[in-house]
């Protein structure tokens, strides 16, 4: 019955968010957390047991097993981006800059909100220091999604949309490096128990992303290929779940090697999920968004201090991240504001996170991450003007200029 | 053929190390999505192991469902196929609404009176035949050996209305894989749905009457409202499915497949709990549409044959790994015997009142009739329910019987319908 009752809430909702109600001109922050998902969040946590009640904690409890399923989904297509080709191409300067604006978020929040965490936490430090990296974490992931569709739409050059959305995609391995550690941490008794489930994890994905490839190398046929692949994702987060491992780092291992063995397939495989990438990502969402305990008190305290850190870190990264590339890559001039928004993939770290290592102390990381997501993706919209429109005094140089045309 | 054999043995040597590596952690998390992942994959491959073999795909999928299932090589827990019960109303729903797309009133009008005739001699026949045998063993059956001879005579009743059954959920997907178009086709279809609404029929008045031989009283109003309510508010569910179906198409024109997915979800989970038929419900809005608008029964067709494959395969195989293989050894021979004598029951009884005009009728109609699932399923777990005294060991001798008729009757439905000349391709797109 929990199932019917998320479906038929999200269905409502996206019948709302397809309504005149969310006209971007009318109301452009409900019509831009609409568009990224992250309405569903909201709603998630309104319906969830801390606010309304409608879903209990039961209800989550059942629902699991969805949620292995979105992390495998996000890890696998996560996987499938990591082209080696490129991967290879790319200069050590690109890979530095990357480091340097997510590592100077990370720091900016990890940091000091150890302090806090140490004082609250009922793990002792080595608990506290794994949510505090978890945070920070979090926080060094930005979204690049604001840069591409302003290139689309015209309002950004290709170039600058491009290198945006490129430095944001390499932040993704910090954050996933990030949770790795903090599940050796924290989900096991101790670290090296913690460092076999996340080797665990890795080989199950290296496995089913291998068979993967070959059960996809001959199929034709594009029903079949959709449904071996969603069998595939379906297989990979199932078995992670069911050995207690983490869903999202087996999936981004089964897409990476799909990305590397699979050849021209692993293109078709990730056309065929990117058929489900949109509903899988919203239903995740909005379990996350149940998930949030919106009456922690702790986590409402945390939250601003942890959204205006990032705020400093990405400011600061942006502008380190910046000078580190100025000679191959183009980017905008105040990079750290087009890099607030944090998109999806923050969530998916806290929720397994949540998922996998137990105790309040990463329940209060997930209220936190998922509240400061919410905020920084309301502050994105007002902060990329400043990317697109910068004000006066910042010019492009003729350097940029140059490298823009070319 | 041979790739296929190669991707289900790594498959199951894939399952084989998760299954072994579970063994060494302490807590184990839920395997209902390694179910179906493992389910659905298997299913496909096995699929086409079992068409390269001459057999239906649908086959491939239960048998591989069994194979890897708790109850032979165990890769996966009984927990993880237990979790799928959402998949299998979901996959009834959507066979059932393309039935249902199946049955203008023309064919209703051409055939009704006769498959309705034809039907009531089958399932009367089948009944008293199995009626008498399950009588007849009353002292070689332990829950059937201590009872007074009315009891017996009530409860006999009650298993022969469930053997009786017929399984709408295989034939349709026989149908749909082989793209058999035709009268005989046409007329199996509609004699395994009517068979199925006499059955439901049948069985409230015999669990009505069991319940009154074991002195529960007999309260016909709650009886009648019952059944009135499983049929009647089922179709009346269904026609209001069908008016929101045909306002999506006409006003959204896109994502059709996965509306009908949603719309069939629902209506499996809702008619559940409604104590309605799911199957009834889907078949309703099915047939009102293709009645209303046949453009529009042509798209849920077209859309539902996209969505099918992995609907299907999952379900197929997950019925299959359910199967209770231990059961066969306990209950083998009474459910033997009654498998036989069903079968003997079905065949004689076609032979004798199928009408003369098509031969084919007579001929072969009989092996589209010995397949047993979902409806069948559902009435034995009733009976568990319902007479927890008697009811489990009913069930297990229910299920015992399925096993055996899951694992034949497919095979013969598609030789019914090769034999009859209907089927048009072996390997329809995108379905069972």
């Amino acid at each position: 019955m929990q199932a019917l009752l998320v479906f038929l809430s999200i269905a409502a909702l996206s019948l709302l968010a397809s309504s005149r109600a969310l006209d971007p001109g009318r109301f452009p922050a409900l019509a831009r957390l609409a568009a990224s998902g992250f309405l569903f969040v909201l709603l998630g946590i309104f319906l969830g047991p801390s606010v309304a009640g409608v879903l209990t904690e039961r209800h989550l409890e059942a629902m699991r097993p969805v949620m292995a399923l979105g992390l495998g989904t996000a890890g696998v297509l996560l996987g499938l981006n990591l082209e080696p080709r490129l991967l290879r191409l790319l200069p050590r300067s690109v890979y530095l800059s990357g480091l340097a604006h997510s590592g100077t978020a990370f720091f900016f929040v990890a940091l000091p909100l150890l302090v806090p965490l140490v004082f609250t936490s009922a793990r002792g430090l080595l608990g506290a220091v794994g949510a505090a990296a978890m945070l920070g974490a979090a926080a060094s992931l930005s979204s690049g999604h604001s840069a591409v569709l302003a290139w689309r739409a015209g309002r950004l050059d290709r170039a600058r949309g491009l290198g945006v959305a490129l430095l944001t995609m390499l932040d993704d391995a910090v954050g996933l490096g990030v949770l790795a550690l903090a599940l050796m941490i924290g989900a096991a008794s101790n670290v090296g128990e913690g460092l076999g489930l996340v080797c665990l994890a890795l080989l199950l994905g290296v496995m089913c992303g291998a068979l993967l490839a070959f059960l996809t190398h001959s199929l034709k046929d594009l029903a079949e290929l959709t449904t071996v692949t969603l069998g595939g994702v379906v297989l990979v987060s199932g078995a992670a779940a069911y050995l207690r491992v983490s869903p999202l780092l087996a999936g981004v291992a089964c897409g990476a090697t799909l990305a590397v063995v699979g050849g021209r397939t692993s293109e078709r495989v990730a056309r065929a999920l990117g058929r489900v990438e949109r509903p899988v990502f919203l239903v995740l969402v909005f379990l996350v968004g149940c998930a949030v305990h919106a009456r922690d008190y702790w986590a409402w305290v945390l939250m601003p201090a942890f959204v205006g850190l990032r705020f400093l870190g990405k400011m600061l990264g942006g502008r380190f991240a910046r000078r580190l590339v100025q000679q191959t890559l183009v980017l905008p001039p105040r990079l750290g504001y087009a890099l607030i928004a944090q998109g999806g993939l923050a969530l998916c770290l806290v929720a397994e996170y949540g998922m996998l290592v137990p105790g309040g102390l990463s329940r209060r990381v997930l209220d936190v991450v998922v509240m400061g997501a919410v905020v920084n993706e309301l502050l994105a919209g007002q902060a990329f003007q400043y990317v697109v429109d910068p004000p006066r005094g910042i010019s492009e140089t003729s350097a940029d200029s140059d490298k823009v045309a070319a | 053929m041979k790739g296929a054999v190669i991707r289900l043995l790594l498959l199951m040597v894939l399952l084989a190390i998760i299954s072994r590596a579970q063994v060494l952690r302490a807590d184990s998390g839920t395997p209902v999505m390694l179910a179906a992942g493992a389910l659905l994959l298997c299913g496909l491959f096995a699929g086409k192991v079992a068409k390269g073999l001459g057999l239906p795909r649908l086959t491939g999928y239960l048998l591989v469902g069994v194979a890897v299932g708790p109850y032979a090589l165990g890769f996966i827990p009984n927990a993880g196929v237990k979790g799928l019960e959402l998949v299998k109303g979901l996959a009834v729903s959507l066979i059932a609404l393309v039935a249902g797309t199946e049955l203008r009133l023309g064919l209703i009008r051409r055939v009704g009176a006769r498959v309705a005739l034809l039907c009531a001699a089958v399932c009367g026949v089948t009944f008293l035949v199995c009626f008498g045998a399950t009588f007849a063993i009353k002292p070689f059956l332990p829950f059937l050996a201590d009872m007074t001879v009315p009891q017996a005579l009530a409860v006999s009743a009650l298993l022969s209305t469930v053997v009786v059954s017929f399984s709408p959920t295989v034939t349709i997907a026989i149908v749909q894989e082989t793209s058999a178009r035709g009268a005989f086709t046409e007329f199996l279809m509609a004699l395994v749905i009517i068979g199925d609404l006499l059955v439901m029929v049948a069985f409230a008045l015999a669990a009505g009457l069991t319940k009154a031989s074991f002195g529960g009283g007999l309260d016909v109003t709650e009886l009648l409202g019952g059944v009135g309510w499983e049929l009647f508010g089922s179709v009346a569910v269904g026609l209001v499915l069908a008016v929101g179906m045909l306002v999506y198409m006409r006003g959204v024109k896109q994502e059709l497949p996965l509306f009908l997915v949603g719309l069939c979800f629902a209506a499996a989970e809702g008619g559940t709990r409604l104590h309605l038929s799911p199957l009834l419900v889907a078949l309703a809005a099915g047939a009102l549409i293709a009645n209303l608008d046949e453009h529009a029964g042509e798209r849920i067709n077209n859309a539902i044959q996209q969505a099918g494959l992995p609907v299907f395969a999952l379900f197929f195989a997950a019925a299959g790994a359910g199967l209770k293989l231990d059961s066969l050894l306990t209950v083998g021979p009474a459910a033997m015997l009654l498998v036989a004598l069903r079968g003997v029951a079905i065949w004689f009884s076609c032979r004798r009142f199928a009408p003369a005009d098509d031969p084919r009728l007579k001929r072969y109609l009989w092996m589209g009739l010995i397949s047993q699932a979902g409806v069948t399923f559902g009435l034995a777990a009733l009976v568990s329910r319902t007479f927890p005294t008697f009811g489990p060991q009913v069930e297990v001798l229910i299920v015992a019987m399925i096993t055996a008729h899951e694992l034949v009757g497919p095979v013969l439905t598609r030789r019914a319908l090769a034999a009859s000349g209907e089927i048009r391709a072996d390997d329809a797109q995108g379905t069972a």
